[in-house]
């Protein structure tokens, strides 16, 4: 495994143990999820002592300790997107790819999260595919975007 | 690069812009928000530019990219200045007839105007459409003026002009005398008053204070304080700078949601900008005050929107509440004292310096001032953001505004303060929009998440969905809130899966009473209106689902059939093709049939049969 | 100089050191007000809400737990009203429904007045009271345990690893732990998921030599208490 760059994430923050969230977002951000070894570095760096690195974290919603899959569905379920059925579209994910929210699918390709409430509630239901909002879903559609995300695997796999 | 060191030299830019601005014909103004950009504005922004460049128009128009103008349903939009004309849902194809048809010439694109569903008419004018016709906007109007990337629009449209003014005319007392008087209450949900906080924060001991805004907005269905710190960033910067003049303090914060990334990235830059201009730093304007702003990310945890977890989220710890029994004004971030108000609380503080605090208190009730930013979202006509004079009433706002129900359906209740808040029955919508009015009657202002619900929406099941929400975001450090919702919520599942007992409804009420009273913070003591409001205005839904084991809205799963009606069914195949758990059967061509025994109830297959054949019981 | 307030509590005037909460002021003049995660000479945290009171300010009573708060000049304190003794046994009831095997937190839910529990049994082995994690952190300083996650996720865990790469073997958290005493069999069985209310105090093997010994007093620090021997 490569060795993960934190110099230019602890770059004037060494040392100060309230930067702390903000360092483990910016790692999130690099890595796409947060490695073991990283954090015993942010630990010892910033001086907080690991189990409450590990409790940050672990707490909020905006880190994972685990890899991410290539694409990563983010339903929205803001009590706007819920009252116009985004229950149905996380029913679509369970049946279509066999998987939880906060899982991957097997072969990585996918990683169904959900989330409160992005702000964007006027166009609900919202669905974010890495970074871009796509509003008004339908089971229907989000079943397409699914299969799209699943079939370039296909793809990459033939050529 | 410009530095201001003076009010002199704010005029000086000014009018330095108007120059520029007088110089173009028209202007182009596209919103490019969070959520216009789901829409698709950034194509539309590309193609329009292109198109101008291609027909040579660069020179004569000016196109300004701005915030969420808040009628978030229509968008992406463009509106054309002078002549407020509006074109909604345009796309990045209507690019080019646009600038040949209305740039060019000055004809209207009939097809691009709004189409009022009332009246199924065509309208022209951006004022005259009913949904902001009937608003008061003070905060959003600004929106349009200012492009978030560019400081020269905030001050060309009247801005750091408070501060100057401030800094110049005001003592710190005066200053917090003045928001006293406006009467301006905090807007991010309980409307603590303004002025009374900044006065304790003035008086406490101490060298080193702090101002926070408040922008982790994290009840769902509510997202004025995106729009808003998107929309124009230096107008929250400038508040600020006045509350810390008037406090105190030399340092400020901005905590944003992480889940809100346009709005992390203008803030940045606004306070960039204002550094590289002098507005920020030392000896801002030539006084002796000295002042700065942090942006602090939220890492996507709701309890953290309370004042005591913010603080120690920004301490780079986990974001748990701790007791207030000594107030934050005394011993806030870092044990300092500390000012903590909510986005739209700042937004609103440099015209109140500007304009004076009778101006401001001349909208509102007797005990709300002001104007007040809604989300008003769910089953209505015109979802988007709405601001109104605080007194208008519900009614007001959910049909003159919102337009009335979707689909002919009826409105029955609208859910307002977001998961903190509660849902308030058909028959109480004269109630005006005012903190203690919707206090009394069970709900609270909240940050102004107002969502709309009619007889397809089942209140068990929403209260059910806040119970859900809170117990996932509950920090669950004390017993009340973290044994107490998931208690609540095994007993409100209960009742939506068919198994509920009469005697269980005075349980979830006196959880519910004790969960209000005795939790730690502020997410737990009002983490019981979603159910004790629900409880108190459709108890009859609560005991149709105890006792006769019905969902009248046909939501709750367990309590529902799916059947296929034979008269409209085409037997097109879709829905045995999407059904994902093989429970649908027929031939080509005939119509089809559920079998309820393997049926999941997911809903899948009546989004996509085309012809309404699918029936909930 | 030590300096002090004049506290009224359930009526008896009381004086008190500043800066110590109202919980210890209680302790000290032996009003007993229920408590769980806290232990004296540890840093509070306000979790359990077991020693809620009410606090008398211009007119309007607040509820808030004792322990976070501090005493102050002229405070009126109420324990045990009906208000606070309906929510208190609330509270228990829910604890109580969380580790019904716990003898502990029987011996709390008993005496704060629980009979029945309206809400199923679930078998946890822990109530997330804290203790163990102040004991590591503050007595022992050793950051070995602390929450993680939140909301129903949250528990109590070491730093992935060897827990035996920070952990000073101080066995605190054993000893502080309301968990850690045989667990009574009663509640669980099938059919007769009931509290019987009739163990001793179990906590202490002189509990029964020592008669109205509030468990938790003697945990901490010891001290008769006289509020609860009816029960």
């Amino acid at each position: 495994m490569a060795k993960i760059n934190l110099d230019s994430i602890l770059e004037g923050r060494r040392s100060q143990p309230h930067m702390l969230v903000e360092v483990l977002l910016d790692l999130q951000d690099q890595e796409g999820y947060l490695p073991e070894e990283a954090l015993k570095t942010v630990s010892k760096e910033l001086g907080v002592p690991l189990i409450d690195v590990y409790r940050v974290a672990h707490f909020y919603k905006a880190f994972s300790l685990k890899p991410r899959g290539k694409n990563v569905i983010t339903i929205c379920t803001g009590t706007a997107c819920h009252v116009r059925g985004s229950d149905l579209l996380v029913n679509q994910v369970r049946g279509q790819l066999g998987i939880e929210p906060g899982e991957t699918t097997p072969d990585g390709q996918i990683t169904v999260e959900c989330v409160n409430c992005v702000g964007a509630c006027a166009l609900g239901p919202i669905v974010i595919h890495n970074d871009v909002y796509c509003k008004n879903m339908t089971p229907g559609t989000l079943r397409r975007k699914l299969d799209k995300a699943a079939g370039k695997k296909k793809e990459a796999k033939d050529a | 690069m410009p530095r201001v060191s003076n009010a002199r030299d704010l005029e000086i830019i000014r009018s330095q812009s108007d120059g520029k601005r007088s110089r173009s014909r028209l202007e182009l103004i596209i919103p490019n928000g969070t959520c216009c950009q789901a829409s698709g504005s950034a194509a539309l922004i590309d193609s329009v530019r292109a198109e101008l460049a291609r027909q040579g128009l660069q020179q004569d128009v000016s196109v300004r990219v701005t915030g969420c103008l808040g009628f978030c349903e229509q968008e992406p939009m463009i509106l054309v200045e002078p002549g407020n004309i509006l074109y909604c849902r345009v796309t990045a194809k209507d690019a080019a007839e646009i600038v040949s048809r209305t740039v060019q010439r000055g004809e209207i694109i009939d097809t691009l105007l709004f189409l009022d569903p009332a009246s199924g008419k065509r309208i022209e004018r951006e004022a005259d459409i009913p949904f902001y016709k009937a608003q008061t906007r003070q905060l959003i109007h600004m929106n349009r003026f200012v492009d978030p990337f560019s400081i020269e629009d905030y001050i060309a449209a009247g801005g750091y002009r408070a501060i100057a003014k401030a800094l110049e005319e005001f003592t710190p007392s005066a200053i917090i005398a003045e928001v006293k008087a406006a009467g301006l209450r905090g807007r991010g949900g309980a409307g603590f008053p303004t002025g009374r906080k900044w006065e304790e924060a003035h008086e406490a001991p101490g060298d080193e204070k702090y101002v926070i805004c408040n922008a982790d907005e994290g009840d769902p269905g509510a997202y004025m304080d995106r729009c808003v710190l998107e929309a124009n960033p230096h107008e929250v910067l400038e508040g600020m700078m006045i509350g810390a003049y008037a406090v105190g303090a030399s340092k400020g914060y901005i905590y944003v949601r992480r889940e809100y990334p346009l709005a992390v990235k203008h803030c940045r830059i606004a306070i960039r900008q204002a550094r590289e201009y002098g507005l920020l730093g030392e000896n801002i304007l030539g006084s002796n005050f000295s002042f700065d702003v942090e942006v602090a990310r939220g890492g996507g945890a709701f309890v953290c929107g309370e004042s005591t977890a913010l603080m120690t989220s920004i301490e780079g710890k986990v974001g748990e509440p701790r007791a207030k029994d000594v107030h934050t004004v005394k011993e806030g971030l870092w044990g300092r004292p500390t000012v903590l108000n909510n986005v739209e609380t700042w937004a609103n503080v440099p015209s109140i310096i500007l304009n004076g605090s009778r101006w401001f208190a001349s909208r509102g009730t007797e005990k709300s001032k002001g104007t007040k930013i809604l989300a008003l979202t769910g089953r209505v006509k015109n979802t988007g953001l709405v601001e109104v004079a605080m007194g208008t009433t519900i009614r007001q706002i959910v049909y003159d505004i919102g337009g009335g129900p979707k689909n002919g359906n009826r409105i029955k209740a609208v859910q307002t303060g977001g998961p903190s808040g509660g849902c308030l029955p058909e028959r109480l919508f004269d109630l005006p929009v005012d903190f203690d009015a919707l206090w009394e009657a069970g709900s609270m202002m909240g940050s102004g998440g107002m969502v709309v619900m009619d007889d397809k929406t089942c209140m068990v099941d929403v209260a059910r969905y806040f119970l859900k929400f809170l117990l996932d975001e509950s920090c669950g450090k004390c017993v009340p809130c973290r044994e107490g919702i998931d208690r609540m919520l095994e007993i409100v599942t209960d009742i939506a899966e068919g198994r509920g007992r009469p005697e269980q409804l005075d349980t979830l009420q006196d959880l519910a009473e004790t969960v209000a009273e005795a939790s730690l913070c502020g997410l737990g003591k009002s983490a019981p209106n979603p159910v004790l409001s629900t409880l108190r205005y459709f108890m009859d839904e609560y005991k149709a689902h105890v006792l006769e084991k019905k969902c009248p809205a046909a939501v709750c799963k367990a309590l529902v059939t799916y059947a296929i009606d034979a008269g409209k069914c085409t037997g097109c195949g879709v829905c045995l093709k999407v059904c994902p758990h093989d429970s649908i059967t027929g031939e080509k061509k005939k119509p089809h049939v559920i079998d309820t025994a393997l049926c999941q109830r997911c809903g899948i297959c009546i989004g996509e049969c085309k012809f309404d054949a699918i029936t909930v019981r | 100089m030590l300096q002090y307030v004049n506290v009224t509590i359930d009526g008896a005037p009381v004086r008190a050191e500043k800066g110590t909460s109202v919980l210890d002021t209680a302790i000290h003049y032996g009003i007993c007000i229920p408590h769980l995660c806290h232990i004296p000479g540890i840093h509070d945290m306000g979790a359990c809400r077991l020693c809620i009171v009410e606090h008398v300010r211009n007119g309007r009573s607040k509820v808030t737990a004792s322990c976070t708060l501090l005493v102050e000049e002229g405070m009126v304190i109420r324990t045990n009203t009906d208000r606070i003794l309906k929510m208190r046994k609330n509270i228990a009831e829910l604890l109580v429904a969380r580790a019904p095997n716990s003898k502990a937190i029987q011996d709390i839910a008993v005496r704060c007045g629980v009979t029945e529990v309206r809400y199923p049994f679930r078998n946890e082995n822990c109530v997330l009271c804290g203790r163990c994690v102040r004991i590591c952190k503050e007595r022992a300083q050793a950051n070995a345990l602390g929450f993680i996650g939140r909301g129903k996720e949250r528990h109590v865990d070491h730093p992935p690893g060897k827990l035996m790469d920070y952990c000073k073997n101080c066995n605190g958290c054993i000893l502080f732990c309301p968990m850690s005493v045989t667990p009574c069999g009663g509640p669980m069985k099938k059919g007769e998921e009931r509290l019987c209310g009739k163990c001793d105090s179990q906590l202490t093997a002189d509990a029964r030599k020592m008669p109205g010994v509030c468990v938790w007093c003697e945990l901490g620090k010891g001290f008769q208490c006289s509020r609860y021997l009816a029960v």
